[in-house]
């Protein structure tokens, strides 16, 4: 019925070009599926939840060079300055700012630093009470800060008593989940948890923990501060505009730099993968269309090959449908070898770049729906010339050339 | 003979229009793809100072306990602690060395006419300038005695100086860094240097600062590093002081050695150096452990290429392969088509080398017009990555060398692709042919 065998036999009559199209396919189907791979590692990495409202924070650092200034006293009045801003929700003095890529992490333990128990690497946050409204983040269990318990100094004699912790980072130190109420130790400084919050990321996206983050009430105000804004959404980008010159009005003897919202900063940490994902975008699309091509060529040129012989198939009683099986099941065993050369070839490459660049495991359901797809596109880019051959009139067998 | 051969190969391919634009485009295509991530990979490992990248050596010396991980391959770390920074950059030997850290200041000029701004400097020895070949357009670097004496003077960039003092001599000057009155004593020529090799902690594709001060001002003014400080044990600091005495590391130190014997001294030197840093108990090391590595070896084991444009080139160079397994199919075809036409020619006297020739000649011209074309589909390319993140705005180009390497690594594809082809073709039987017509 399928005529493999005689499709066969010709196949290997002319082997060279069904050679370099199974090679083709081969390396399609390796490239595509390991690109796809890690597409969509990048594609989860770069959708996943921050936790915070992106589109209502922002942030800047303030660069003080007046050496006679309080800092202390003049960057409580500036926080009171910022949050009676219409349209502002909320405003804060902080050393880091989240998902930027610049902050500072330690080792949290359960002991004290020089006893070296358990240590839980995470990163801080160091602000007011006003830390969790400002960066929208809610607290699932204990309370917040209190007005009282933060500590303004610009050393670090004076520690606060007091921490929020992340959720991750609370379960990662206390698995039995009992940490509100626990005291851990930053360095050598005992904390107790007052709070536990919900999910929220620190300034690194890439880091093995990217989410244990502990919030501790203390405000250094320091000649290179950073402040973040939290305002209504449909505000953000007004109140950005002008906040250079509010602050300046504010106190002239500063630079203010670094403006940005949480989203772009996002961004543009996140750029070179933002950068990866498009590039192999492009190229495993233009490989399909390239593998597509060639498919239609090389099924055009065989049909101008046979012009002779399908008249004389047709001329003997061929019905069209079988022509255009021939063609078509010719492919498909074109196509089908080529793929399945192309899986393993497609496991070994990710078995590298697993071994080499640490890039995720392939899964075998990559492989699989690229061998779908692959065949999809070719039998899609042979069907066009194939049925054209089907036209071809038999009376040009009985014509000599 | 080569112009017939040209011509001939411009008639066939406009006898088949179609597969010869197939042929084209996916030649063109598979250079564009390989040519983007080909220019970025190549200016991201240009040897970004060809003429001394042998002779800088930047320098680590491991003053952990034995057992102290660190991210490098090798777990010694990438800097230095001030203390070791500070001794290399006095000592006698080498004639050239220094130690360096980025900071920065509020520039002003203590006036209305000039809003304050941010700028990064470094801060460094006199010898930088003549160690990275750095040119000045007026004055030169600072004293030896400035040096020593900690003394308020900077170099500033063409940059700097164009927008403090509209680009006139400015040594001489001064200008305010946050609240210090600094004087100018160099312009420097303009840096345009892709990589920042000198310091790669922080974006290795970062533009050099624009101002550079004395190394010796960290301790008076108190200046703290824009870089990374890493520490890898519990210290109680409290004070700029104890920053400075502290095992944190937060300096780069760079030689300069121009023979193997001077690397072979320096090496004894600091193996001398860190067996009398150990006895003084500032950590338990059984074998001293240091590095010492030129330029090329710094970028390389600092990863400056990431694994994601390997993977990249990697993948489009594969890329690359599937375009040449399409055109040889299409070749094979076109060119067997052709058979009755060669085996006339074959009659008539051309030899199977000609024939040969004649045919590659044909896939050069293919690979000619295919990787010109190319070019254009990389520079549409190359824009889209420069579109897409700022970082890759001085990397994201084409220089000439990858402009001429384009068509050479086109053709030299396409001739491989139509190797097969071109011999299969030669080898046709005159007879045969002559015998149907």
């Amino acid at each position: 019925m399928l005529e493999i065998k005689p499709i066969f036999n010709s196949l290997l009559r002319s082997k060279a070009g069904a050679l370099m199209l199974l090679v083709q396919i081969a390396l399609t189907t390796m490239i595509v599926s390991n690109a796809a791979s890690i597409i969509f590692d990048r594609v989860q990495y770069l959708s996943q939840e921050t936790g915070y409202p992106e589109d209502e924070i922002f942030s800047f650092s303030v660069m003080s060079f007046d050496k006679e200034l309080d800092l202390t006293q003049k960057f409580e009045e500036t926080e009171t300055m910022l949050r009676n801003i219409p349209g502002v929700k909320n405003a804060g003095l902080f050393n880091a700012v989240p998902v930027s890529g610049s902050g500072s992490a330690t080792g949290l333990g359960l002991k004290p630093a020089n006893e070296r128990g358990q240590d839980s690497r995470s990163a801080y946050y160091m602000a007011d009470e006003n830390a969790l409204e400002t960066l929208g983040i809610n607290l699932i269990e204990g309370r917040n800060i209190r007005a009282d318990e933060v500590i303004e100094s610009q050393t670090r004699d004076v520690f606060p008593k007091v921490v929020l912790l992340s959720k991750t980072v609370a379960d990662e130190l206390f698995p039995a989940g009992d940490a509100l109420g626990q005291t851990i130790y930053f360095g050598d400084m005992p904390l107790e948890i007052i709070g536990i919050t919900e999910k929220m990321m620190g300034p690194w996206l890439k880091d093995s923990r990217p989410d244990n983050v502990a919030i501790i009430p203390f405000v250094g105000a320091s000649t290179f501060q950073r402040i973040i804004v939290r305002t209504e959404p449909d505000q953000r980008a007004a109140i950005m505009r002008q906040i250079e010159d509010i602050m300046l009005e504010d106190h002239n003897k500063r630079v203010i730099v670094g403006l940005r919202g949480m989203d772009e900063a996002k961004e543009i940490y996140n750029a070179a993968d933002t950068l990866m994902l498009r590039m192999l975008i492009v190229l495993i699309v233009v490989l399909l269309s390239v593998t597509a091509l060639g498919i239609f060529g090389l099924t055009v040129f065989n049909i101008n090959k046979r012009t002779k012989q399908i008249g004389t198939r047709r001329a003997l009683g061929a019905r069209k449908s079988a022509i255009i099986n021939y063609f078509l099941v010719e492919n498909i065993i074109i196509c089908l070898t080529g793929t399945a050369v192309g899986s393993v070839a497609a496991v070994f490459l990710g078995q590298n770049l697993l071994n080499f660049y640490s890039l995720p495991a392939l899964d075998s359901l990559y492989i699989m729906s690229t061998v779908v797809f692959v065949v999809i596109i070719s039998i899609l880019s042979v069907i066009m010339p194939a049925s054209k051959a089907a036209n071809i009139s038999p009376s040009i067998a009985t014509r000599s050339i | 003979m080569l112009l017939h051969y040209i011509d001939l190969s411009w008639r066939s391919l406009k006898r088949t229009p179609l597969v010869s634009f197939l042929m084209i485009l996916a030649i063109a295509v598979g250079i564009g793809i390989t040519m983007t991530s080909l220019s970025v990979y190549h200016m991201m490992s240009m040897d970004p100072i060809p003429q001394k990248s042998s002779q800088l050596f930047a320098v680590q010396l491991n003053t952990t306990d034995d057992g102290t991980n660190w991210w490098t391959e090798d777990d010694v770390p990438m800097q230095l602690t001030y203390k070791d920074a500070m001794a290399l950059h006095s000592a006698e030997s080498p004639a050239r060395k220094t130690a360096s850290m980025r900071s920065g200041f509020t520039v002003h000029l203590n006036n209305q006419d000039l809003k304050p701004f941010l700028s990064e400097a470094r801060l460094i020895g006199r010898d930088f300038f003549p160690m990275f070949d750095r040119d000045f357009v007026y004055g030169s670097t600072w004293t030896l005695e400035q040096e020593k004496s900690s003394s308020p003077v900077v170099v500033i960039n063409e940059e700097l100086n164009e927008r403090l003092f509209g680009g006139l001599n400015s040594v001489g000057k001064q200008v305010y860094l946050d609240d210090t009155t600094f004087t100018v004593v160099g312009v420097m020529k303009q840096w345009n240097s892709h990589t920042k090799y000198y310091d790669l902690n922080n974006g290795a594709f970062d533009s050099p600062e624009p101002m550079f001060i004395p190394i010796t001002l960290v301790a008076p003014m108190q200046i703290a590093s824009w870089g990374n400080n890493n520490g890898w044990k519990h210290e109680a600091i409290s004070t700029f002081e104890g920053q400075l005495q502290s095992e944190i590391f937060w300096l780069q130190f760079w030689v300069e050695l121009d023979s193997p014997a001077q690397v072979k001294d320096y090496r004894n030197y600091l193996q001398a150096y860190l067996e009398e840093q150990g006895k003084l108990g500032r950590y338990s090391r059984a074998v001293p452990e240091f590095n010492l590595q030129n330029v090329n070896e710094w970028m390389e084991y600092n990863n400056v290429v990431s694994t994601d444009n390997k993977v990249l080139l990697g993948l489009s160079f594969l890329f690359l392969a599937v375009c040449l397994a399409n055109i040889l199919g299409l070749l094979l075809g076109k060119f067997l088509r052709r058979a009755p036409e060669i085996g006339v020619r074959r009659a008539l006297g051309a030899s199977k080398r000609q024939i040969f020739l004649q045919h590659l000649v044909e896939v050069s011209l293919l690979g000619f017009l295919g990787g010109v074309l190319g070019i254009a589909i990389a520079q549409l390319g190359l824009w889209g990555v420069r579109s897409t993140s700022n970082e890759y705005n001085a990397l994201a180009t084409m220089d000439i060398s990858m402009l001429l390497a384009a068509p050479t690594i086109a053709i030299s594809a396409c001739i491989i692709a139509g190797l097969y082809p071109a011999w299969l073709v030669c080898r046709t039987q005159p007879a045969i042919y002559l015998k149907t017509q």
